[in-house]
């Protein structure tokens, strides 16, 4: 029995200790990695897993992916979406495309640069409520402990812990996870590299794009993660004033990654509006309505259909050798 | 946007909030509304108020046991989720604390169906080990208790519903064809 044990224990750190390997095109620095949270295989999809599982909400009916869809980029349907207790959602649920990147992360909160730090949002937050865990913690280590594989796969990814279960490990692989959802292979991105054309109306658009646009949403992710107010603040959701408390933040809320800007609609940070023109007029920008279609043409070339059906980001199907 | 005549009887903004085409898996979720007194119902949906019982099935076998009758809303006793054996894994499956069941219906008239629920569960119509491709998703009219609907186009055979992800054991259901 003895070198069986040995043989699992050796078999168990090998697992663990298998480096992650990034798969990034040439020029692209890996996304920064917090020093107390490795990157491994094991923890990735560990993490992976836990995104789909809906035992991390209160009632067991909400999965981190219930909201983020990867057919929309990880984004949601809805303008907003309720919480697991029927709360009424505040805010559009944002995309998660290259979000290891795009720190700050959230709309309206500079604190949160970590993703490690932001899942605990959804988790336990309270305004609004979303996946109701507050006062349930116990409940993690309770139910996934209750899996044999669960066991098995937090042992892996969090061999300095003994394969502890809880908040901080369950947030920690979901954040490894979220740091591989790499989108780097739109038509855009190719054009970009000249590996590739896109079609005239779409070089149109991106001349009219770079001239209005590309001050705030330039980048490799068109976003210059500041904030921004269009629209005088509101009280269901003044903005950054929540949390910075200035009088000058009130509205204001951190510009939007426009990767897969084309299916993670509604638009706007409430979701408020129902199309990308709808959403490029609220920028009250000096742009003409013959500008719309050639723009909605550059903006189409920014969905990645490799990132929207990648099966490294899909709901796992098995898990410990076993369908789930 | 097709709609049926008694939904045409609704105001327009009322009606423009109940449902939007889009893809299947598509299920819109919605916050209860405030409400000070029950809504009128729309004809394809005057049982809702008076269901009567009925047991979710565990499995595809057991789910010809547990018909609906189209028109006839159920309280349908769910089973907790790890009990349940879906013949198509949901897009949208519960954790072990949820609950979920199955049940079957007939489709004797092809047109569209419509699945209602009084929670935000996820649902799948399924025949032939595929699931059904929704047209529609929605609400409810405010107030009426029904938190979710979704549509299917169906033509005329048995089908299996399987639900998912509920967070009650039990689940104010409906199926129905629309006019």
């Amino acid at each position: 029995m003895k070198p069986l044990l040995l043989a699992a224990a050796l078999l168990m750190l090998v697992a663990a200790g298998k480096p992650w390997r990034w798969d990034l095109p040439a020029g692209v620095d890996a996304p920064p990695v917090p020093a107390d949270n490795p990157m491994s295989a094991a923890k990735v999809e560990l993490g992976r897993r836990l995104f789909y599982d809906a035992d991390l909400s209160a009632d067991g009916t909400m999965a981190c992916a219930a909201c983020h869809e990867q057919k929309r980029g990880f984004a949601d349907g809805n303008a907003t979406r309720p919480g697991v207790h029927g709360d009424p959602g505040r805010r559009n649920v944002p995309g998660l495309a290259n979000v290891g990147w795009l720190s700050p992360l959230t709309a309206a909160d500079p604190s949160l640069t970590r993703l490690e730090d932001q899942a605990l949002v959804p988790l336990l937050g309270t305004q609004p409520v979303e996946m109701g865990m507050t006062g349930r913690e116990t409940e993690l280590p309770r139910r996934l402990g209750a899996d044999a594989c669960y066991r098995t796969m937090f042992a892996r990814a969090f061999p300095a812990e003994k394969g502890r279960i809880d908040t901080r490990t369950v947030t920690a692989a979901l954040a490894a996870f979220q740091r591989t959802l790499i989108a780097r292979d739109n038509p855009y991105d190719r054009f970009r590299r000249a590996e590739a054309s896109i079609p005239a109306a779409a070089q149109q658009g991106l001349r009219l794009f770079d001239r209005h646009c590309a001050a705030c949403h330039g980048g490799q992710d068109m976003t210059d993660l500041r904030y921004h107010g269009f629209e005088p603040a509101e009280a269901r959701d003044p903005g950054l004033i929540e949390k910075t408390g200035r009088a000058a933040d009130a509205g204001l809320f951190r510009t939007a990654s426009l990767r897969n800007v084309a299916v993670t609609g509604p638009w706007w940070h409430d979701g408020s509006a129902r199309s990308m023109t709808d959403a490029i007029r609220r920028h009250r920008l000096p742009i003409s309505e013959d500008a719309m279609p050639p723009i909605a043409a550059l903006l189409e070339q920014f969905t990645d259909v490799i990132f929207l059906t990648d099966p490294r980001f899909a709901m796992p199907d098995h898990a410990c050798g076993k369908r789930l | 946007m097709p709609f049926s005549a008694p939904f045409q009887r609704l105001a327009p903004a009322a009606i423009a909030a109940l449902l939007c085409t889009a893809p299947a898996a598509a299920q819109m979720d919605h916050a209860p509304a405030q409400c000070v007194a029950p809504a009128d119902l729309p004809a394809p949906m005057a049982s809702w108020r008076n269901p009567v019982a009925l047991k979710a099935a565990a499995d595809g076998k057991g789910a010809a046991r547990a018909m609906l009758t189209p028109g006839r809303t159920v309280s349908l006793a769910l089973l907790p989720t790890p009990k349940v054996a879906y013949p198509v894994r949901p897009a949208k499956p519960g954790g072990s604390v949820s609950h979920g069941g199955l049940a079957s219906f007939t489709v004797k008239e092809a047109g569209t169906w419509r699945v209602a629920l009084g929670s935000g569960a996820w649902v799948d119509v399924i025949s032939d080990g595929q699931a059904a491709t929704s047209t529609a998703h929605g609400h409810g009219p405010d107030c009426s208790g029904i938190r979710k609907m979704v549509d299917y186009d169906l033509k005329p055979g048995r089908y299996t519903l399987q639900i998912a992800a509920n967070g009650e054991d039990s689940l104010t259901l409906l199926v129905t064809r629309l006019p």
